[in-house]
């Protein structure tokens, strides 16, 4: 459907977006474009880097969540047992991360520095 | 539907006493519920009934039951020993049979197990005037009371660190797009996290229950003899009742004969100081048989009903 309005007043002349600017010179445009590839990788890793880092933090915290609900089983002062019932079969991932970690006997600080680099 | 609970220590006569309460209330027009919680099973025997987790309707106006908290035990700790074996499913060896025996003594079974009932009770029983409760002894009585706040203050806890982990989880969302570890997408809304939403209900559930036990339909009666046996005991009630900021209402000092007044005088001044916003109630000694002796003469409606007047 289309209605129909007056005429339409002529376009602007504009440059076309799509075609680069013309570059000053050929080096110049290759260490610019280098610039831009750095920057952008860069970008990328430190956005990985802090998922990563996220992801760490949470896996810990929920370690502490389910270690806290489950201290009752273990004699840690804890959330009375009735708690631990009624949440654990909720929990499912983080106990089966939790089981797999004492399985591996993982070194959380080994973890940590592999997050940050650290050798 | 008000709650009258009667504490008190051992051997003081807080069964009987509850027991005449429930017979008094009844014979004065109210429909009511007397249930016992102790171990004991006294009520049964001052009625010269068997009593058990099923009503026994002694006329339209009474009702008894001796609450059956081994089996409530039971079902909470068959819950334990399921969770138990789908946490450690991969170890077959591990020995269940021992492990139930040993978790029915285990510390916070029974007084968990009690509070499921209570908790049941003050839902259900809705339809009745007043519902008695006798209670166990002292020490279990006050940490069956004070679950609903330990609860509170856990499940507000365990709630805070969800909420960090779920943050945690929309941020990475946020950072690197679906959020799967292990194969499984997690939640990181809210509105789409299971443990938040039972940890919410647990909340309100527990929130309620306690303002049901602190509220203006709830009554806590102590029952002391006046000697100085139970004199310590019935300070660390009442001190446990002021920490747990529940309604004790009124006191009775049970058992009491003239011969007695200077004891009594004094353990009641040191319990209670001259300052009381309760009714104090010197009941007397009778010398009933137990299976009659919730028939007593003397009228302890009268220190209820006054507490009710006070509210």
């Amino acid at each position: 459907m289309t209605q129909e309005r007056g005429p339409r007043p002529p376009r602007r002349q504009e440059p076309s977006r799509q075609e680069p600017r013309k570059p000053k010179s050929g080096l110049l445009a290759r260490i610019w474009a280098g610039f831009r590839a750095f920057f952008s990788v860069m970008g990328a890793a430190h956005r990985e880097q802090v998922t990563e880092l996220t992801r760490f933090e949470a896996r810990e915290l929920e370690n502490a969540f389910v270690l806290l609900l489950m201290g009752s089983f273990t004699g840690l002062p804890a959330p009375p047992s009735f708690l631990a019932v009624e949440l654990l079969p909720y929990l499912e991932h983080e106990l089966s991360v939790l089981n797999r970690r004492a399985a591996d006997a993982t070194d959380a600080l080994a973890e940590l520095a592999g997050c940050l680099d650290i050798d | 539907m008000k709650s009258i609970f009667f504490v008190g220590k051992g051997g003081v006569g807080k069964s009987t006493l509850a027991a005449t309460a429930a017979w008094q209330l009844s014979r004065a027009g109210k429909r009511v519920f007397a249930i016992s919680f102790d171990p004991a099973h006294n009520l049964g025997d001052i009625f010269g009934l068997t009593l058990t987790d099923r009503k026994t309707s002694i006329d339209d106006h009474l009702d008894l039951a001796e609450a059956d908290l081994d089996r409530a035990a039971e079902v909470y700790v068959q819950k334990n020993v399921d969770i138990l074996t789908q946490m450690y499913s991969y170890t077959k060896a591990f020995n269940l049979d021992l492990y139930f025996k040993v978790l029915r003594y285990s510390p916070g079974v029974e007084e968990y197990a009690a509070l499921t009932v209570l908790e049941e009770v003050l839902r259900t029983e809705t339809a009745y005037d007043y519902v008695v409760f006798d209670t166990p002894p002292t020490a279990l009585t006050l940490r069956i009371l004070a679950l609903p706040n330990i609860a509170v203050t856990w499940v507000d806890r365990l709630r805070r660190i969800r909420r960090e982990i779920l943050r945690k989880r929309h941020t990475i969302h946020n950072l690197s797009g679906k959020f799967i570890e292990e194969g499984v997408e997690l939640p990181y809304k809210e509105e789409d996290d299971e443990v938040i939403r039972q940890l919410g209900r647990l909340f309100d559930q527990y929130v309620d229950l306690y303002a049901r036990l602190r509220g203006s339909d709830n009554s806590i009666a102590m029952v002391f003899n006046p000697d100085y046996l139970s004199w310590r005991e019935s300070e660390r009630i009442i001190r446990g009742l002021a920490d747990l900021k529940l309604p004790l209402r009124a006191a009775f000092d049970n058992k009491y004969a003239q011969e007695m007044s200077e004891v009594a005088d004094e353990v009641e001044s040191t319990l209670f100081g001259s300052n009381r916003s309760f009714p104090v109630v010197r009941v007397p000694f009778n010398g009933l048989r137990r299976e009659n002796a919730y028939r007593m003469e003397f009228d302890i409606l009268g220190a209820l009903t006054i507490g009710e007047m006070q509210r």
